[in-house]
């Protein structure tokens, strides 16, 4: 993207306040949910090997449905 | 700010989509597949195929997914499928399934074979009125009644929701009933315009970014449910706020290969998989009973003809779109079945699902 403009990164950071206390529920959720790296296997939850704990295949550039 | 992932596509994917038939047994009305009535059932020749390639690669990696599609994959049967999956390695089988046909036996099957299993239902049961069986009548009791063997045997099951229609107030309803359903994921699709289903999906902006708005406000009262949409974003937004938001996205595209039933592969997109284009012909590139899947993605940027235009499509996506960083580039199905071509850039599924997802969390958080 243009380097003169970046309205995105712009907004996320107006709505930083929020975003922190949000992130941080977010990984207390995480860690409620055990999906922390002492996963015993016999959950639906399972990393994804690029980014997050989600079935590998709900992809996020692509997800059959 | 510029964007350094993905760039060309990825020799070695992190999955694998495998159509074991092209059957469906029931015929919801949104549905992309063209082929769904018919049963073409794969055979083992084409599986152990695939298994040639992917072996090696989940040997290489700690996981590896074998995702069984469909069609409806349980339609293949259990000794179809067993065979299906026998010459796999070290790999993890999953099911995305409509439900309707899961029963004790399914479920020990899932149990001895490890299999991860994602249904497909899309809320309470008004919601569910698109998903009809082969005569037209509402599937949702048989989509349930599965489910709920599920349940009774203690198999942890993901959930995909197709929302056809997002408005203020369907989110919390849509959080509250998957709650109570008991899936450890949840993945929630707005309809597409794809495929066979031309519905159009040019929703009004505020319904859509309300929508998420609000889900995320259902999710944060108890957030026990992974979503995807919101676990995903809010990656991207502390990425931002951390200044590493650009080792978000992969390096290179996943080919996210979808092995059609006769052994087409089908990169990218496996809504693509069964359609055919006078300019793009059948979208494929190649079968794996002629050439192994590994070489078919060696030289996947060439592989089929619109597979170039599609990377000049993410290029005009990364150029243009402020939005990119979270995004990824616009998916090459939307791309084709919204524009016509692969070059395009912003879809009506880039606005409902990545766009105004970011919006609608960010409305939110600015809200708290």
């Amino acid at each position: 993207m243009p380097k003169h403009a970046d309205p995105v990164t712009e907004r996320v950071n107006e709505a930083a306040d929020g975003l922190r206390v949000l992130l941080e529920e977010a990984a207390m959720a995480r860690a409620a949910r055990a999906e922390a790296s002492e996963q015993d296997g016999t959950s639906a939850v399972c990393a994804w090997n690029h980014f997050e704990n989600i079935p590998t295949f709900y992809n996020w550039n692509n997800r059959p449905r | 700010m510029s964007w350094s992932g993905m760039r060309g596509i990825s020799p070695i994917p992190s999955y694998v989509v495998l159509q074991p038939t092209t059957l469906c047994n029931l015929d919801c009305t949104y549905c992309y597949l063209p082929f769904r009535a018919r049963n073409d059932r794969m055979s083992p020749a084409v599986a152990a195929a695939v298994a040639a390639s992917v072996n090696p690669w989940a040997a290489a990696d700690e996981r590896f997914s074998v995702v069984w599609h469909g069609g409806e994959p349980l339609a293949a049967g259990r000794d179809a499928l067993a065979e299906l999956m026998a010459p796999f390695e070290s790999v993890e089988h999953h099911v995305q399934t409509n439900a309707t046909l899961i029963d004790d036996a399914w479920c020990e099957f899932f149990a001895e074979r490890g299999v991860r299993v994602s249904v497909s239902v899309d809320g309470p049961e008004p919601l569910n009125r698109e998903r009809v069986n082969r005569a037209g009548a509402p599937a949702y009791r048989t989509i349930l009644r599965g489910i709920e063997a599920l349940q009774r045997h203690g198999v942890p099951f993901s959930a995909l929701c197709v929302v056809a229609q997002p408005r203020p107030g369907l989110a919390a309803q849509l959080y509250e009933y998957f709650l109570d359903l008991g899936c450890d994921v949840l993945g929630v699709n707005i309809e597409e315009q794809e495929g066979v289903n031309a519905r159009a999906n040019d929703f009004a902006d505020d319904a859509v970014r309300t929508f998420w708005a609000e889900l995320v406000a259902a999710w944060r009262l108890e957030p026990r449910i992974h979503v995807r949409e919101i676990e995903w974003t809010l990656r991207y937004a502390g990425a931002v706020l951390a200044g590493t938001a650009d080792g978000i996205l992969p390096g290179a595209l996943d080919p996210i290969p979808t092995i059609a039933a006769d052994g087409r592969v089908f990169l990218l997109s496996p809504e693509l998989a069964g359609f055919t284009d006078a300019r793009y012909g059948d979208f494929s590139s190649g079968s794996v009973l002629r050439t192994p899947l590994s070489t078919i993605l060696a030289g996947a940027a060439t592989s089929a003809g619109w597979v170039p235009e599609y990377l000049r499509g993410v290029e005009a996506c990364r150029t243009s779109c402020p939005y990119f960083g979270f995004c990824g580039g616009a998916h090459a199905a939307n791309r084709y079945f919204e524009h016509g071509r692969f070059d395009g850039t912003e879809t009506n599924h880039c606005r409902n699902s990545k766009i105004r997802l970011l919006e609608g969390v960010l409305d939110h958080a600015e809200a708290c």
